[in-house]
């Protein structure tokens, strides 16, 4: 099956200082694919690329087989969404807030995206500051959906949030990837990549350890 | 119209050689509470002294000599260095210098433009090069204010544009509402200046004219106009500079360099 996303011998250097080196690899479609390893490995640098937010020094990205560069970049990013570690709230209430990045969804859009997310109780009209930490998150995942993507890049998106908040975001995820949505997911927590991810790329500085299914991960085993 | 042929009563030499026991007075009392200043003090009084000699040497000069194109290119000096101080204040922001001049300039040549256009000042150096100096005070403020608060929204506001540049707005949407937040910011100061004019502070256009001996409602009219055209000034500047600015920020792939 050809993958969504690819990575072909991308390299990034920074100020000099390598970030990627010779990164190659694919995320399938439909699946849940975690970008694992330490700190300063590359993982959010490697999740950036994937939207464009930030371009390789060389090599390529491409989405079914192209380029990245050789689509519009608003249509990558429609295509290819992201959500942050620390839930931003754009807009003043949860209406509001979907609408960010699709001024025409209905209303009847909004709830239904709510109801996938997890937040089915929540009232269209209710203020977004007054949300909880999960909700917000949880919010930000409906506010990417709202624009209909492809693909859902997660950059530890339960890293502020507590353990029961944490909890129901993955519930969400990984409910979205049993809709057929393909989902990266950046995460430190190693029992959070064995629980949601499919497949799994373990980046140790700047390369690429392992990569193949989560089932059969030497470096998440070490979690258990 | 608004023009200046008055014979005001001001101090003559010997009363600004008077005027010196004052720095006298300035210089004793940094020295007897041991300040550390005395130097700063002479030195400030000597620069003023000069500065302004030479100032008031050249405006002589351009209002006998060289007419309206000599005020306004002695506004164009202004403006130049006016979007230099802008400019400086908004570091970190590509391209902030040739922004900022620019944003002044588009501020000061409609305001004055439309001021001399429409007749409503005498287009005599004597009034061009104050009320230009005016106008060009106003829109450095304006482009000054609105730059650095676009640069502080870019960095605190950083995960906020980024999100929105990832739901696929363009560079430009994305940063909307900080562009907004900036451009309050900047003509908040204009806005209240005009609020409270003549009830907390007494400009220096209506100072100037009471001490020249003009009667105070005309002096008023001539306040109406500066106060208008300052608002003008620093509108039209705050917004060309947050436009221009706003181009600079973003990369051609919709991503925040600034």
């Amino acid at each position: 099956m050809q993958p969504v996303l690819a990575l072909d011998d991308v390299h990034v250097v920074r100020d000099g200082v390598t970030v990627l080196d010779g990164i190659t690899a694919q995320i399938a479609p439909g699946r849940c694919t975690a970008l694992a390893g330490p700190s300063g490995a590359g993982k959010t640098t490697l999740l950036r690329l994937l939207d464009r937010l930030e371009e390789p020094t060389s090599g390529s990205v491409l989405l079914h087989g192209r380029p990245l560069p050789s689509y519009d970049v608003l249509e990558v990013r429609r295509r290819v969404g992201l959500v942050q570690q620390v839930p931003v709230l754009l807009g003043s209430t949860v209406l509001d807030d979907l609408r960010v990045g699709r001024p025409v969804l209905t209303e009847d859009e909004a709830v239904e995206l709510l109801g996938r997310v997890g937040l089915r109780d929540q009232a269209l009209s209710r203020a977004t500051a007054s949300l909880s930490g999960g909700e917000a998150q949880r919010l930000c995942l409906g506010r990417a959906l709202a624009v209909g993507p492809e693909v859902l890049l997660l950059d530890e998106p339960t890293s502020a949030l507590d353990a029961v908040a944490a909890k129901s975001v993955e519930r969400v995820v990984r409910a979205l990837v049993e809709e057929g949505l393909t989902a990266v997911l950046v995460s430190h927590d190693l029992r959070q990549a064995r629980r949601l991810a499919d497949d799994v790329v373990v980046l140790r500085a700047g390369r690429v350890e392992e990569a193949g299914p989560a089932a059969d991960s030497d470096y998440l085993a070490g979690a258990s | 119209m608004i023009a200046a042929s008055l014979q005001p009563s001001v101090p003559d030499w010997y009363g600004v050689a008077a005027s010196v026991l004052l720095v006298g007075i300035a210089f004793f009392l940094v020295l007897r509470e041991r300040l550390g200043l005395g130097r700063e003090v002479l030195v400030a009084a000597v620069r003023a002294a000069v500065q302004l000699v030479a100032v008031g040497a050249l405006l002589l000069v351009l209002f006998r000599h060289t007419g309206l194109p000599g005020a306004l290119a002695w506004v164009t000096a202004m403006v130049l260095l006016a979007g230099r101080v802008a400019g400086g204040r908004a570091r970190g922001l590509p391209n902030a210098m040739r922004v900022a001049t620019l944003a002044v300039a588009v501020g000061t040549a409609s305001t004055l433009g439309l001021l001399l256009l429409a007749q409503v000042i005498d287009t005599s150096g004597r009034v061009v090069v104050p009320v230009g100096g005016m106008v060009v005070t106003g829109a450095m403020q304006g482009a000054s204010l609105t730059l650095q608060r676009m640069r502080d929204e870019a960095l605190t506001g950083r995960r906020a544009v980024e999100a929105r540049l990832a739901l696929g707005l363009d560079g430009s949407a994305a940063f909307a509402p900080h562009l907004r937040t900036a451009l309050r910011t900047a003509l908040i100061p204009a806005i209240d200046g005009t609020k409270v004019v003549g009830l907390i502070s007494l400009p220096g256009a209506t100072v100037g004219l009471l001490l020249a001996g003009v009667n105070p409602l005309t002096a008023i009219r001539y306040q109406v106009v500066v106060m208008y055209m300052l608002l003008g000034a620093a509108a039209v500047a705050g917004v060309v500079a947050g436009r221009l600015a706003l181009r600079t920020m973003f990369d051609d792939a919709h991503r925040l360099v600034a």
